[in-house]
């Protein structure tokens, strides 16, 4: 054995680095397959995944089935599921299914967009606020607190009847700008406990600056719990826009599962076309559900003390 | 070993630690929490120096002020002739590059995250010193020198991988890559396995043969300090009671703490059936020993009048060899 | 008939890499009233023996064979109700690390009697509390500090605790698991004396397990030498540091420093413990051992008999004689 490991020589060593962490991976993925939640909330997101990568289809089929623009020549009000429309169509003529799937593609992209810059704030804060301690520390941690009380959907509301109709991406924003809080607490604990840890204290006696310390040997162990978070900021993005949307307060240039909804409701078909309410509603609470799963599935992956299970004394 | 000759290399004069709790609203006086009281020791340049004391008696805390990992509330610190209080920028990576130490927790003190070859190359990188070539070759020799052979087997593995034996020579490793003329082992096999321990002694020996670098060995065993050090201290609740060469200690201890601390060695490691000095006093004596002696509680040989009210210096009884107890010549007498 | 009597007990536990050996083959006695110490490095299969005498090995374990009787009854064979009744009343356990065994909301004392009447629903609350008393006296805790919660106790006094709450139902075994590693060295060596003096007086049998064979020199009468899962050389306490076969005794002797050992005589013991998912089917110790001939490494070790209570586990005992 030792013979094979002779010959790598140095340029080998990223390679290595790499294979680590796909040996954790397949690690983590084992603990997670086995695991009913992650199971099922993996197969509801590979179908949400299909339906939004899907969702180009239609409209190269014909341009009759375009989500916004698509309009049926021979339907002008809303029609339940038929042959050349799977789900019928809503009041303007327009394809239900590809609004359904485009708003797939809408629902990824808020979601995992306004997670991400949700972690990215969040982490960042966190990092800083744990590691600098004191006043840095009481100011940061205050601010959060105060961002995180401000009820969310009320304020975006607000804004967005000050501002009028929002684009998509500002929404995205916001709803980052209000999330992060709770990432950073707890970011900031891991950092805290982590800053006691004997191999930080050997790095000081080694002579790191305090910036390699937090780059090189606390973020790489806290950015697994920052992922971990964001399963669960996709759920709240993903309900935020939603909401947004269905008030009314939504993109108009973009088909989402919100906008659908409303769409429902302020055209009168609410009672009158369940092929055009149940979709979209099923859907988002669906996507929410399996993210959830994912994020209790990963929780499992994460956790130190079910990872060492079969470790014996 | 002739003590006038040899250079010290890191000295601490009168040095005090002590942490207050923090003020309250309802406290009026701040209690402290006296980790160091007034410790003064010399360690001489390539000499092995064991600290020996129970958890709490502050030894510990010396290693840390010694490494600027925590500053001293009283008293200075040297390295060489230069005091290392208030170091800053280019003199305190220098002093970094002197002065290194490694941790009693083996599973602690390695970052998970990155491979043995990155933790290892890790203060090289810091300090900028040599290129790749001459990093991997440094580091190749620190693994050699602490039996981790042949090294490239482990650069590539991570420490989840390693046993805590070999964790902890990684430890050493790392901080042995920089060169240091001074090495803290903070209790470096308390929690191994004693079978391990041997081999961890005998790297720690052999390091201080190469390298000639200065150990300061921090532990609660007087055995393996004795193996290890060519002198010893004994410290009880932030005080050095008594300071000499390791086989005096041993033969002749003269605290009645020390004396204890033989007493309580389990009986395999004495061999021979040595002289038993019984010096604690059970149950102990309750009070606050600020301003007397700190051993007074448990003493069975202490006077209540002189013992109670004053605290006793260091006071030198032979050629190296210094106890801090009033009746330290008496105890003597009555072993003779 | 001795108190103990353990066949062949083999334990695995099934991992995720696959199934690990952790004890295979060990077979011993134990005398009532007389201590028998294991002593090996961590992850030889000391703990787990000590768990599979209790019943409380984890759910991923299993005893692949042989018996464990104790008192005549078969304990592997019994059922959780009847192992809940043994344990604690006829078999206690002190854990490593006991001393967070204790709950830090509720009372000391009142841990201690609620141990009393879970065993003797007969007792009465007072009477209960009167044996506390008795058992404070005993392991040398003040009787004032009774009332007190464990975090005001030292680590010293909560090991007495633990050890009053492991007597108090009067076992007839108590299984120790490096009862003393987290104590001082006076405390520790206060705590195996009282052990020692207990066992006399009450006539209770003790396994103690430890990494630290100086710890099991002082206190046991007999003594187990662990490797790798494997019971390597078992026999009076003597015997087994007078005249040490097996090398693996051997070099776990030469490791520990002594107030007299030379420095830089200290033998280390190169190499390391042996994967135990598929471990040698020849002699587990033989790559670290300095004795060692291409034998021990196609053979399997069979038990030779020193004396009729000394034997070892070797490929080659009277080399290393």
């Amino acid at each position: 054995m030792t013979e094979n490991r002779i010959d790598r020589s140095m340029s080998d060593r990223s390679f290595f680095r790499k294979s680590h962490w796909l040996t954790r991976f397949w690690d983590g993925w084992s603990i997670f397959k086995g695991n009913l939640l992650g199971r099922i909330g993996m197969t509801l997101l590979i179908l949400f995944a299909l339906m939004a990568v899907g969702s180009f289809i239609p409209p190269l089929i014909d341009p009759m089935y375009h989500p916004m623009t698509g309009v049926d020549p021979e339907i002008l009000n809303s029609t339940g599921p038929s042959i050349s429309h799977w789900l019928g169509t809503d009041f303007m003529g327009r394809d239900i299914l590809s609004q359904l799937l485009a708003g797939a593609r809408v629902a990824f992209m808020v979601g995992v967009s306004a997670a991400f810059m949700s972690i990215f704030l969040g982490t960042a804060i966190g990092l800083i606020a744990g590691y600098a301690g004191k006043i840095v520390d009481t100011l940061l941690m205050r601010l959060a607190d105060m961002i995180m009380v401000m009820p969310t959907l009320l304020v975006v509301l607000i804004l967005a009847a000050l501002f009028g109709q929002l684009n998509i991406w500002t929404i995205v924003l916001i709803i980052a700008l209000f999330r992060w809080p709770g990432v950073s607490r707890v970011i900031r604990a891991q950092t805290l406990s982590l800053k006691q840890r004997p191999f930080i204290e050997a790095a000081k006696v080694a002579g790191a600056s305090h910036v390699r310390i937090i780059f090189r040997h606390i973020m790489p162990n806290v950015l697994p719990l920052a992922f971990l978070y964001m399963t669960f900021r996709v759920t709240s993005a993903i309900i935020i826009e939603a909401a947004l949307a269905f008030l009314g307060f939504g993109d108009p240039g973009t088909v989402s599962w919100g906008m659908m909804l409303q769409w429902v409701w302020k055209t009168g078909h609410m009672f009158k076309a369940p092929y055009w309410l149940l979709p979209p509603g099923i859907c988002i609470s669906l996507i929410t559900l399996s993210f959830y799963m994912l994020g209790r599935a990963m929780d499992e992956v994460l956790d130190p003390r079910l990872r060492k299970e079969g470790e014996v004394d | 070993m002739d003590t006038h000759k040899k250079k010290s290399i890191i000295e601490l004069a009168r040095v005090s630690k002590f942490y207050r709790s923090k003020s309250s609203f309802f406290k009026e006086q701040k209690e402290a929490i006296i980790a160091l009281d007034q410790i003064s020791l010399k360690i001489f340049e390539g000499e092995i120096f064991g600290l020996v004391g129970e958890s709490g008696s502050g030894k510990t805390t010396a290693g840390r002020l010694i490494v600027k990992l925590e500053e001293p509330n009283e008293g200075k610190i040297y390295l060489g002739e230069n005091e290392i209080a208030g170091l800053k920028g280019t003199p305190l990576k220098d002093f970094r590059l002197k002065v290194q130490m490694t941790f009693q927790d083996p599973y602690q003190s390695l970052n998970p995250q990155l491979s043995i070859y990155d933790a290892v190359a890790e203060p090289l990188i810091i300090h900028r010193l040599g290129n790749a070539e001459t990093q991997k070759a440094t580091v190749s020799e620190a693994m050699t020198a602490v039996k981790l052979s042949p090294p490239d087997d482990f650069f590539h593995r991570f420490p989840h991988q390693l046993s805590g034996g070999q964790r902890q020579r990684v430890a050493i490793a790392r901080a042995m890559v920089l060169k240091p003329k001074f090495l803290v082992a903070d209790e470096p096999t308390s929690m191994l396995d004693a079978s391990i321990s041997a081999q961890i002694f005998n790297i720690l020996l052999e390091i201080r043969k190469k390298y000639n670098t200065a150990l300061l060995f921090i532990s609660h065993s007087l055995a393996a300090a004795r193996y290890l050090c060519d002198r010893i201290a004994v410290i009880y609740r932030g005080n050095l009671v008594e300071l000499g060469p390791a086989e005096e200690i041993i033969q002749n201890p003269r605290h009645p703490y020390t004396q204890a601390l033989i007493d309580a060695l389990p009986q395999f490691a004495r061999c021979e059936e040595t002289v038993r000095y019984d010096t604690l006093l059970r149950p102990e004596r309750q009070g606050s020993t600020v301003g007397c002696c700190p051993f007074f509680n448990c003493c069975k040989i202490a006077d209540p009048l002189k013992c109670s009210r004053e605290k006793p210096p260091m006071e030198k009884i032979g050629e190296m060899h210094e106890v801090a107890c009033f009746f330290s010549e008496t105890k003597k007498s009555e072993n003779a | 008939m001795p108190l103990l009597e353990v066949e062949n007990l083999s334990i695995g536990y099934q991992t995720r890499k696959g199934f690990l050996k952790a004890v295979e083959g060990a077979s011993f006695t134990l005398e009532k009233g007389k201590s028998l110490g294991f002593v090996g490095e961590s992850g030889c299969g000391k703990t787990t023996i000590g768990m599979a005498l209790m019943g409380l090995l984890p759910s991923n374990a299993m005893i692949v064979e042989g018996r464990i009787l104790f008192e005549g009854e078969d304990l592997v064979k019994m059922s959780d109700d009847q192992m809940r009744r043994i344990r604690g009343k006829k078999i206690a356990m002190i854990f490593q690390a006991a001393m967070n065994a204790l709950n830090p909301v509720l009372r000391v004392d009142d841990q201690i009697a609620e141990a009393i009447l879970t065993h003797d629903p007969d007792c009465t609350k007072k009477d209960a509390k009167k044996q506390v008393v008795s058992l404070y006296e005993l392991v040398g805790i003040p009787r004032e500090r009774m009332g007190d919660y464990p975090h005001q106790y030292s680590g010293g006094m909560k090991q007495r605790a633990i050890i009053a709450m492991a007597l108090s139902c009067r076992p007839a075994l108590i299984i120790a698991d490096e009862p003393t590693t987290a104590l001082d060295v006076i405390v520790q060596d206060q705590i195996l004396k009282e052990t020692k003096n207990l066992q006399k007086k009450f006539n209770i049998s003790i396994i103690f397990i430890s990494h630290d064979i100086s710890i099991v020199a002082d206190v046991c009468h007999d003594i187990g030498v662990m490797y790798a899962g494997q019971l390597v050389e078992c026999g009076k306490r003597e015997e087994v540091f007078d005249s040490p076969i097996h090398p693996y005794t051997h070099a776990l002797l030469a490791s520990y420093p002594t107030l007299t050992c030379e420095r830089g005589a200290l033998k280390s013991i190169k190499g390391e413990t042996p994967n135990l998912i598929h471990p040698p089917d020849a002699c587990r110790f033989c790559d670290r051992c300095s004795r060692s001939d291409t034998t021990c490494s196609i053979e399997t070790p069979v038990w030779t008999e020193k004396s009729r209570t000394h034997r070892v586990l070797c490929c080659m005992p009277e080399r290393t004689g």
